[in-house]
C-alpha cells in the first residue's frame, strides 16, 4: 500500500473556441463575448490526479486550484463533479497582464498557502501539457523549479510505488521510461486517459454545495487574493511580468491571390483545380 | 557591451539536432546586430563530432560539458551544468536561444524561472531593436532600450502577431520549433581560434531524483511530414475521426505523400500529435499542401505558410485559409476529397495507357 497523497491538479478557464460565440468578422476574439471552458489539456491533468489519487493510501487528497477571474470558479465546479476533494482560486486584479514568469510566482505562492493550511507540502502537481490561449507549456516547470521538484513532462502514462513516479514520457522521435522521486510535477500529455465523465453523485454533490452557506461553501471552494497569500504585488501582473507585448500587427491578408472555385459541381471544381495546378501531375502515383 | 548570444545545443546519441544548427544561423544574425559573439553550449558524451558541427554551423565560442552522466537528457543534471556555469558569470547572456522541443520545453522554463527572466515559446522570428518603455506603476521599468531581443509570435485566436519583449533582465530567453530557420550553410573547413571552454561539472546528490529506466526511439518508420512532397492535412471541418480515412485515401494517390494535422483535431485525438502542422506542431515546406477543412488560423499558417502549392477546400467562402492558399475550393470535403481521387485514379489510368502506347 502507497502512503498518502496529497495532489495538486493546476488547471485553467479559457475561452472556448469550439463555439462561433464571440468571434468577429475578421477572425479576431472578443475576449468578453467568448464562452469559456475548462482548457482542454487541463481534463487529462485532472484524469491524472484522479488517478493518482487512488494510487495513494486510503486518506489521499486531490485539490484543485486555478487563477483567474471569478467566474473562472466554473471550473473548480467542474473539479469538484469529477471528484476533487477542495478547490481553490486565487483572484485579484493585480494579476492582469501576468506572463508565465509571474503566474508561476503567484501559483507557487497559492500552493504553498494551501501546504500551509493542509499541513503538508504536495506530493504530485499535475498540470496540462499546455494551455489552449497561451500555448507556451511553461508554467509547469517554472513551478517546479521554484519549489524545487522534480518533473516529467509530456507525461503519458505512470504509476506510483514507493515515493517514486514511474512515467512513461514522449521525448524527441519515442519515448521513454523514468522514475521520479516524490515530490514531482508532472505534465500531462493528451494522449493519456480521456477525462472520464463526471458521475452523478458528483453532480449532486456540487448541486447541494451550491446552495450551502458561505461557511460550508468556502470548504470547498476557497476563494483568495494575494494579500492572503502572502504574495509580492510587485512580482505579479504586469509588475512582476520580465516580458511584455510591445507590438501587435495584422497579418491577415496575405497575397489575396487565391484562384476561387465556387458553385458548381464538386466534379467541376475539382476539374478546374486539377487544370490550374499542372503540377500535381508530377506526384500523381502510378 | 552587450553579452553573448548564446544557444544551448540539443543532441540524440552525441549527434546535434537540426534545430541547433537552424538557432546558430539566425543567432549569427543577431550577435552581429548586437556586436556580440555566438556561443554554443554543447552538453552531451563523446561531443567531438558536435562541437565540430556547431563550429562549422557558426559558433564562435563553444562551452563544453561532457560527462558520461549527461550522454542522454535529464531536467536536473542538464539543468545543473547550465545554470553553474551561467551563474559564473560577470556578464550574463544577452539572448539565449533553445528548440521549442520536448527536450526544450522541459529545460527552457526552468532555466528562466531560475533566472527570474523572461521566455518566449514558440517564436516564429527574432530581430534585435529598440524599444522606449514610458509609462507603467513600476518605475525602475522606465527607459530606453537600444538593444532588446524581439521575438514574434502569433497572438491566440486573433490574426495577430504579437512581439514579445523584456530587456530589463538578461539573459533574454526564446525558444523556436525546428524547422522555422533555415539551416545555415555549412563551413568546410573549422576556422581558427574558436575558444572551447570545459565547463566544470558539479552534479549534487538531488540531480539525481530522476532516472531514466529505457528509452525507446523509434529510429524505423518514424513519422516524418516534413520530408514529404505532398501533404494532405485535415482540420476540424472534417466532423469526425472518420474523415481521416479520407485523408490517408487521397494521401495515397500521391508519391512521397502523407497525411497532416490541424492542432485542433490532434487535440480532440483524431490524429495524433506527429501529424500536426502549425506553430505547436510541425512546419513543412511540401512541394503540394491540401487543407481539408481547415480555416487557416495563424497558427496553423506559420507551420506551412511556405508550401509551393496550396489547395484549400473549406465549406465557408470567407475561411482566413482562402487568402494564403493558391487555389480554392468552396465546398464539402466529403463531396470534394472523392472527387478528387475520382479524378486522379483517371488521371493515373489515361497516364498508364501513355506509358504503354510508348
Amino acid at each position: 500500500m502507497n502512503k498518502d497523497l496529497d495532489i495538486y491538479v493546476l488547471i485553467k478557464q479559457v475561452p472556448d473556441t469550439r463555439s462561433k460565440a464571440g468571434v468577429n468578422p475578421d477572425g479576431t476574439i472578443d475576449r468578453a463575448k467568448a464562452g469559456k471552458m475548462l482548457n482542454p489539456f487541463d481534463a487529462f491533468a485532472l484524469q491524472g490526479g484522479l488517478n493518482a489519487k487512488k494510487m495513494g493510501g486510503p486518506n489521499s487528497r486531490l485539490f484543485a486550484v486555478t487563477m483567474g477571474p471569478p467566474p473562472a470558479i466554473d471550473i473548480l465546479y467542474q473539479a469538484l463533479e469529477h471528484g476533487a476533494d477542495a478547490t481553490c482560486i486565487l483572484s485579484d486584479r493585480r494579476l492582469a497582464a501576468s506572463d508565465t514568469l509571474a503566474t508561476a510566482y503567484a501559483l507557487c505562492r497559492t500552493l504553498e498557502y494551501l501546504f500551509k493550511k493542509n499541513g503538508k507540502k504536495a506530493d504530485l502537481i499535475f498540470c496540462g501539457l499546455q494551455t489552449t490561449d497561451g500555448d507556451t507549456a511553461q508554467v509547469g516547470p517554472e513551478i517546479s523549479e521554484r519549489l524545487d521538484f522534480t518533473q516529467v513532462t509530456y507525461c503519458e502514462d505512470f504509476s506510483i510505488s514507493d515515493n517514486l513516479l514511474h512515467a512513461k514520457k514522449i521525448i524527441e522521435g519515442g519515448t521513454q521510461l523514468v522514475s521520479a522521486e516524490l515530490p514531482a510535477l508532472v505534465t500531462i500529455a493528451n494522449s493519456y486517459t480521456k477525462l472520464k465523465f463526471k458521475s452523478l453523485r458528483g453532480a449532486q454533490f456540487v448541486q447541494d454545495v451550491k446552495r450551502a452557506s458561505k461557511e460550508e461553501l468556502a470548504k470547498y471552494v476557497e476563494i483568495i487574493d494575494l494579500d492572503k497569500c502572502e504574495a509580492d504585488e510587485m512580482r505579479c501582473g504586469l509588475n512582476g511580468s520580465p516580458t511584455i507585448v510591445s507590438k501587435t500587427w495584422k497579418i491577415g491578408v496575405v497575397g489575396g491571390n487565391c484562384k476561387m472555385h465556387q458553385g458548381k459541381a464538386a466534379s467541376e471544381l475539382v476539374s478546374e483545380v486539377f487544370k490550374d495546378a499542372v503540377m500535381l501531375k508530377e506526384f500523381v502515383k502510378i | 557591451m552587450a553579452g553573448e548570444v548564446l544557444v544551448v545545443a540539443e543532441q540524440v546519441d552525441s549527434q546535434v539536432a537540426n534545430v541547433t544548427l537552424e538557432l546558430l544561423g539566425e543567432g549569427k544574425k543577431l550577435a552581429r546586430k548586437l556586436g556580440s559573439p555566438l556561443s554554443c553550449f554543447v552538453i552531451g558524451h563523446n561531443m567531438e563530432a558536435a562541437v565540430d558541427a556547431v563550429i562549422k554551423a557558426g559558433a564562435e565560442k563553444v562551452y563544453l560539458a561532457d560527462h558520461s552522466e549527461l550522454a542522454e537528457y535529464k531536467t536536473l543534471h542538464y539543468r545543473r551544468v547550465i545554470l553553474d556555469e551561467l551563474s559564473s558569470w560577470a556578464t550574463p547572456p544577452h539572448t539565449l536561444l533553445m528548440g521549442s522541443t520536448t527536450t526544450g520545453r522541459d529545460l527552457a522554463p526552468r532555466i528562466a524561472a531560475f533566472f527570474e527572466t523572461g521566455l518566449t515559446a514558440d517564436t516564429i522570428e527574432l530581430d534585435i531593436g529598440p524599444y522606449e518603455h514610458t509609462s507603467g506603476i513600476d518605475q525602475t521599468k522606465i527607459g530606453y532600450f537600444p538593444e532588446c531581443l524581439y521575438a514574434s509570435r502569433p497572438s491566440f485566436g486573433e490574426s495577430l502577431k504579437a512581439r514579445i519583449l523584456g530587456p530589463w533582465k538578461d539573459p533574454q530567453m526564446a525558444t523556436i520549433r525546428p524547422g522555422v530557420f533555415a539551416k545555415p550553410e555549412m563551413l568546410t573547413e573549422k576556422p581558427e581560434g574558436v575558444e572551447i571552454k570545459k565547463v566544470v561539472i558539479n552534479f549534487q546528490p538531488s540531480d539525481y531524483r530522476i532516472t531514466i529506466k529505457e528509452t525507446l526511439r523509434e529510429i524505423e518508420g518514424k513519422i516524418d511530414i516534413t520530408a514529404a512532397d505532398v501533404i494532405v492535412a485535415g482540420g476540424y471541418g472534417l466532423g469526425s475521426a472518420d474523415g481521416v480515412n479520407l485523408l490517408k485515401d487521397l494521401a495515397a494517390c500521391f508519391e512521397n505523400s502523407v497525411v497532416g494535422a490541424s492542432r485542433k483535431i490532434v487535440d480532440l485525438g483524431w490524429m495524433t500529435y506527429p501529424y500536426q502542422v502549425g506553430q505547436t506542431g510541425k512546419t513543412v515546406r511540401p512541394k503540394i499542401y491540401i487543407a481539408c477543412g481547415i480555416s487557416g488560423a495563424l497558427q496553423h499558417r506559420v507551420g506551412m505558410q511556405k508550401s509551393e502549392l496550396i489547395i484549400a477546400i473549406n465549406r465557408d467562402p470567407d475561411a482566413p485559409i482562402f487568402s494564403f492558399a493558391d487555389q480554392g475550393i468552396v465546398g464539402d470535403v466529403y463531396h470534394v476529397i472523392p472527387e478528387m481521387i475520382k479524378q486522379l485514379q483517371e488521371k493515373n489510368t489515361s497516364k498508364l495507357a501513355e506509358l504503354k502506347v510508348k
